[in-house]
């Protein structure tokens, strides 16, 4: 597929010149540079072709600063890098929020931590920072925020309509999972417009990234997403082996693989408590909290915590499994076997739980692939993506699972999908014991001290909550020169106002649920 | 309370008023009802901590409530951002007196593992904006810690502890 899409682009973009690259080395196939004019062209070629912006971030290169778009098909990976080099002066860049629904929000972080402007965005207001900031905290020199910026600081303020008015949904309201704030405009029980407002819970992560050597920020990695801890040490893991060339043994693929695949099972069955506990039922809570304390029991035997895990080291594990690691997961699987036919008898068969899920929040083939939506809302659209199988990384590849997808994009196919997941994971965990070799846990000669080679470097996994990406730009020393992450919270959120308009308020909180969002990880 | 209530002109009390504080601490102490206030990570420990394992309801404090008008605790539980600030402010505001607070989590005592220099968005310990009664260290603390902490906040406010304590077996 690559081959005649460098050949399509050469024809049909001008000036394009598309470079193959290095998958394995890097992480995407395809590499282009553009311009600012050329730009539009570019990107409506994507458009046509079905891509979906997978991502869109900016390094700070002293000299100049580079916008790097990320564009990639659902079924068969093709990951393009479009790469825009922009003047650091006057950082300015046209606007792509019109073709793809996902470059609004994207666009609007770069410009509070770059200070790139982007023509024709529709609202370049603040998202995450808070009012008091002064400079533009990602650039590599310390730029003042100029005063026209100052306005946008104070991020969203509801304009007086009649008839309308407007509620904050967070940021300490239960059912948003932690801080996130929804500014809804309401007409009566209707929603008319809702707002999200981030970054009450922004953390620094990039910025540190920047600041450590890649053993340091380990630890950071299980507190971006702690509910799916091992699939972002896995994603960061595997995206420093993939820089620096480190092997991983057999061994490690396997207990990596049945280590994660836990770790999913535990973060939905959260899941399914918190969001029934947002639809009104409580129950459920306390028979979830009783399965996942079985897990956590065997992941704290040999992680050594219950809940912000840094299990994976580059080249291998923090240290071996145990029997008594396998005889508990085994024992696990065995119980957790049997309790689906409980849940499918306290929620999935419950009349009122089908009534208050069924038909509402529906999404649209199209309307995922122009926000970018990953992970089971994405798989609820119909859409088959799962990176474990299109996109095979550790040992996945030789253990056979299905991808549940829905059939009609609403809420209620959300739940039956994480659902089947949890199944199709104690499937993956069987199937990974049983294959579990011998030898050692550890590559060997893993240096002390990295030093990656100039260059970057993109690695995606599947966490439980969808795609998470990380783009890691290496400058020779023995730390990030910039660490992008790509977390499928944020893109999944971003099509909530849309799901939101003209539903009642009752019913945009079952759908807020549903997205499963984790507010440290859109946050950062 | 009606006629004979608290509220009469101190000098003619005909009880001793310091008795009734106790007794109504001890009623306090065994029924603190902790506002829903999850920020980060150790919102999921201090969920662990009152569903089924751990059962915060054994010491009368697995009440969690939405509102802070109807809570008398506040657990804070993760990092506390600069824009988070002005928001925990005003919840510590509008919970009633007698109210206290636990700060849970290292991000909450001093900032933990997210202070470094140039850092642009953190407030560095939650005791910096509002009275902290108990710290519960850890990244994140287990809840067997929470436990422990609330046990700490039942003696603070009663001047005696209710349970034994544990001690360490190393």
């Amino acid at each position: 597929m690559v081959n005649g899409l460098i050949e399509e682009i050469k024809a049909r973009v001008m000036g394009a010149e598309p470079v193959e690259v290095s998958y394995t080395e890097k992480g995407y196939h395809c590499a282009l540079e553009t311009s600012p004019d050329k730009l539009s062209g570019v990107v409506g070629f994507f458009d046509e072709k079905r891509f979906y912006l997978e991502c869109l971030l900016c390094t700070d290169y002293t000299d100049y600063l580079e916008l790097v778009y990320l564009f990639n098909t659902h079924l068969a990976p093709c990951r393009v890098k479009v790469a825009l080099k922009i003047d650091p002066e006057h950082p300015v860049a046209p606007s792509i929020a019109a073709q793809y629904a996902s470059a609004y929000w994207y666009e609007r972080e770069i410009h509070e931590f770059y200070g790139v402007l982007f023509t024709g965005h529709p609202n370049m207001a603040y998202l995450f920072l808070h009012n008091g900031i002064d400079h533009y905290p990602m650039r590599k020199t310390k730029v003042p925020v100029p005063s026209e910026d100052q306005a946008r600081l104070d991020s969203f303020k509801p304009g007086e309509e009649e008839d309308t008015f407007f509620i904050n949904l967070g940021p300490q309201h239960p059912s948003t999972h932690g801080v996130l704030r929804v500014v809804l405009k309401m007409d009566g029980e209707y929603i008319e417009r809702a707002e999200p407002v981030l970054g009450y819970l922004h953390r620094m992560h990039e910025k540190m990234a920047e600041n450590r050597t890649y053993q340091q920020f380990l630890p950071n990695t299980g507190r971006m997403d702690y509910l799916g801890a091992m699939s972002f040490n896995l994603g960061y893991v595997l995206a420093v082996e993939r820089l620096c060339a480190i092997p991983v043994p057999d061994r490690a693929k396997f207990v990596r693989i049945i280590a994660t695949e836990l770790n999913r099972i535990c973060s939905h069955l959260l899941w399914v408590g918190a969001y029934l506990a947002d639809l009104g039922a409580l129950t459920p809570f306390l028979f979830v909290f009783d399965d996942r304390e079985q897990i956590l029991d065997v992941l704290e035997g040999v992680a050594g915590s219950r809940l912000t895990y840094c299990y994976f080291r580059f080249g291998g594990l923090y240290n071996d499994v145990d029997d008594e690691f396998i005889a508990g997961t085994r024992a696990f699987v065995k119980r957790m076997w049997s309790r689906f036919s409980l849940y499918e008898k306290l929620v999935t068969g419950n009349v009122i739980f089908i009534n208050r899920t069924r038909g509402i929040g529906t999404i649209a083939k199209e309307q995922a692939r122009k926000y970018g939506v990953s992970g089971p809302v994405l798989r609820s659209a119909g859409i088959a993506c799962d990176l474990r199988k299109i996109e095979s990384y550790s040992a996945y590849d030789g253990l056979e699972f299905d991808i549940p997808v829905g059939g009609h994009g609403d809420v209620l196919d959300t739940y039956k999908i994480r659902i089947a997941e949890m199944e199709n994971s104690l499937r993956i965990i069987e199937q990974a014991l049983a294959k579990l070799p011998g030898g050692p846990f550890m590559a060997e000669k893993v240096p002390k001290k990295l030093k990656p080679p100039r260059g970057d470097v993109y690695q995606v996994v599947e966490t439980p909550r969808g795609e998470l990406g990380i783009y890691i730009v290496s400058d020779e020393s023995d730390g990030p020169f910039r660490m992008k992450w790509r977390v499928p919270s944020f893109s999944n959120l971003m099509i909530f106002p849309e799901l939101a308009q003209g539903v009642l308020l009752a019913d945009a909180v079952a759908i807020l649920g549903s997205l499963d969002l984790v507010i440290p990880e859109i946050d950062r | 309370m009606g006629e004979r209530g608290f509220h009469l002109e101190k000098e003619i009390i005909p009880v001793k008023f310091a008795l009734v504080e106790k007794v109504l601490d001890l009623a306090r102490a065994n029924s603190l009802w902790p506002v829903t206030f999850g920020l980060a990570c150790c919102a999921i420990e201090m969920m662990a901590a009152a569903m089924s394992r751990f059962d915060l309801d054994r010491f009368g404090a697995g009440v969690f409530r939405a509102s802070p008008r109807q809570g008398d605790l506040m657990i804070v539980t993760g990092t506390v951002t600069k824009k988070m600030a002005p928001v925990l402010t005003t919840l510590y505001e509008q919970m009633p007196s007698p109210k206290w607070v636990i700060a849970m989590g290292n991000c909450a005592i001093s900032g933990g593992p997210f202070v470094f220099e140039g850092q642009y968005n953190l407030v560095e310990g939650v005791d910096l904006l509002v009275p902290v009664d108990v710290y519960v260290p850890g990244c994140p603390p287990r809840p067997e810690a929470l436990l422990e902490g609330f046990l700490k906040l039942e003696e603070k406010i009663t001047g005696t502890r209710r349970f034994p304590r544990v001690e360490s077996a190393w």
